[in-house]
C-alpha cells in the first residue's frame, strides 16, 4: 500500500467554478466518490493532480424524467440508481447492473458518471446505457454537446474526455413496448468485478422483434454493441431458435483477452451464454412469450 | 479545517487533502472501532455511517465529509437497535476475532433499520461489503435475522 501524497483536492459549489478549475489548472482530475480513485492512488502511487471534487454541485446529481427521455446527473450514486422506480420502470437493465456493482459501501459512494469515466472495459453500467442508446452530454467552460455514449469510450481507462472537459449528463429516450436486460457472470456472486457482461433491449410488436440491441462488456478493450448481430435479428419473428443464432454471432463479435480473472476461450462462452439469457429475458419482460 | 459531526458532536479537524477519513477518525481522532484491514474499500472493517449510508471510510477523503454526519458504533451505543444486534451477535456467537464485528454492525443497523424484515438474502447482500475470515458467516447471518425477529416480531 502507498501512502497518499502529492495531490490537492477542491471543491466547488457550482459547475461553472469547477469548469473554470478544469481549464484554468495544469493535471485537473474530476473526484465524486473516489471508488476507482484513491484504491489506484495506494496501488499505484499518487498522481501530482488538482483533484476536483464534483460532490457538491447539486445539479449533477439525480434523475430526471422529462419530454420523453430519462436525465441521470453524473454524480447520481449506484445506490441512487438501484433505488430508483423511474429507472426499474424504464431501463431494467440498468437497475440490475447497479445491483451488482461493488457492495453497498460502494454503491452509495461510487457514482454512474465515474463508473463510465474510469472506462473499465467491465464497467457494468455501460452496457445498459449503450442499449437504451444513451448519450453523454461533454462540457468545458467554453461550449457544450452531446455525443453517443459508445463514443466516450477509446479504450481500457481511456475516454475521449480533453483535460478540460467534464461528464455532466446522461439521457436516453423512454420508448413504449421496450424492456431490456442485464447479465454477468463473475468469479463469485457478489462484490466482483465482471468476467463478461451483456446487455439487451428489445422492443416487441406482437411475436416479432420491432428494434434489438445488444452490448457487451470485458470482451474488447472498450464496452461495444454487436449492429451486426442487431441487424440479423431485427424484425424477425422471436423464438429459441433465433436466440441461438444471436447468442452464436455474438460469440463472433467478442474479441477478449485472457486475464487473471478469465481465459479469451471462456469469456467467448459465457457471452453466448449471458445473451441468451438476457434476450429471453428482455422479451418476457415486455409481455413476449417463448 | 475540515468541520463535522462525529457521533453526534460536532469536530473541527485540520486534515490535508491526502489523509483519508479512516486515518483521521482513527489515528488522529481515537475512534479505534474503525478498523483499518485492506485500505482499498474491499474489506468492510473501515465501515462508518455518513449520513446514515454505509460507506468506507479507507477510500474517502477526510475534508470530503465537510459538513456531514459520521456514525461509528460508538455513536450508537445507547441505540435499541443496535442493543439488539449487539445481543444477538453474542448470543449466537457471530463474533470470533471481532476485527470485521464493528463493521458488520454498522451494515446490519443500516440494513435492520430500512428493512425491519429482510429475507436471508437481503441480509447476504447487505453484508456483501464485508469480509470475516473466522466466522463464515453462518453465524452473523443467522444473529442479524435474529435480531429483525426480536425488534418486528411476527
Amino acid at each position: 500500500m502507498k501512502p497518499l501524497t502529492g495531490f490537492s483536492l477542491l471543491r466547488p459549489p457550482t459547475l461553472v467554478g469547477a469548469l473554470e478549475m478544469m481549464s484554468t489548472l495544469e493535471h485537473a482530475q474530476p473526484i465524486v466518490g473516489g471508488t476507482d480513485i484513491i484504491p489506484t492512488f495506494k496501488d499505484l502511487g499518487s498522481k501530482p493532480v488538482h483533484l476536483i471534487d464534483l460532490g457538491l454541485i447539486e445539479e449533477l446529481n439525480g434523475i430526471m424524467e422529462e419530454d420523453g427521455k430519462i436525465l441521470i446527473g453524473p454524480t447520481t450514486t449506484h445506490t441512487q440508481i438501484l433505488t430508483s422506480k423511474v429507472i426499474e420502470k424504464t431501463a431494467p437493465a440498468l437497475h440490475d447492473a447497479a445491483r451488482w456493482i461493488g457492495s453497498v459501501q460502494i454503491r452509495n459512494r461510487g457514482t454512474i458518471g465515474g463508473n463510465l469515466c474510469n472506462a473499465s472495459p467491465a464497467a457494468d453500467s455501460a452496457p445498459p446505457l449503450l442499449v437504451h442508446g444513451a448519450e453523454a452530454h461533454i462540457c468545458s467552460l467554453e461550449e457544450g454537446h452531446w455525443i453517443p455514449l459508445l463514443e466516450l469510450f477509446k479504450g481500457p481507462k481511456m475516454t475521449v474526455l480533453k483535460p478540460n472537459e467534464i461528464l455532466i449528463g446522461l439521457r436516453f429516450p423512454t420508448i413504449a413496448g421496450a424492456s431490456s436486460s442485464f447479465q454477468r457472470i463473475g468469479r463469485r456472486k457478489g462484490f466482483t468485478l465482471s468476467v463478461v457482461n451483456a446487455a439487451v433491449y428489445v422492443e416487441r410488436k406482437d411475436d416479432a422483434l420491432k428494434e434489438a440491441r445488444i452490448a457487451l462488456g470485458s470482451v474488447a478493450p472498450t464496452p461495444i454493441r454487436a449492429p451486426v448481430v442487431e441487424d440479423k435479428i431485427r424484425g424477425k419473428k422471436m423464438s429459441e431458435e433465433l436466440i441461438d443464432e444471436a447468442a452464436e454471432a455474438c460469440v463472433e463479435v467478442a474479441k477478449p483477452i485472457d486475464d487473471v480473472r478469465g481465459t479469451a476461450e471462456y469469456r467467448k462462452d459465457m457471452t453466448a451464454v449471458l445473451v441468451k439469457r438476457a434476450l429471453r429475458e428482455a422479451w418476457r419482460r415486455t409481455g413476449g412469450e417463448l | 479545517m475540515v468541520n463535522f459531526e462525529l457521533n453526534g458532536a460536532h469536530v473541527s479537524f485540520e486534515a490535508p487533502a491526502t489523509m483519508t477519513l479512516l486515518d483521521m477518525l482513527r489515528v488522529e481522532l481515537g475512534v479505534t472501532s474503525v478498523k483499518k484491514g485492506c485500505e482499498q474499500g474491499e474489506c468492510g472493517a473501515c465501515t462508518v455511517l455518513i449520513d446514515g449510508y454505509p460507506m468506507t471510510s479507507c477510500i474517502i477523503l477526510a475534508p470530503q465529509v465537510e459538513g456531514r454526519h459520521v456514525c461509528t458504533i460508538d455513536g450508537l451505543a445507547e441505540n435499541p437497535l443496535m442493543k439488539e444486534l449487539r445481543e444477538a451477535f453474542m448470543e449466537n456467537g457471530a463474533v470470533q476475532c471481532g476485527f470485521c464485528t464493528p463493521g458488520i454492525l454498522l451494515s446490519a443497523y443500516a440494513l435492520l433499520r430500512d428493512n425491519k424484515r429482510p429475507s436471508e438474502e437481503e441480509v447476504k447482500t447487505a453484508i456483501e461489503g464485508n469480509i470475516c475470515r473466522c466466522t463464515g458467516y453462518v453465524a452473523i447471518i443467522e444473529s442479524i435475522l435474529d435480531a429483525a425477529e426480536r425488534i418486528a416480531p411476527d
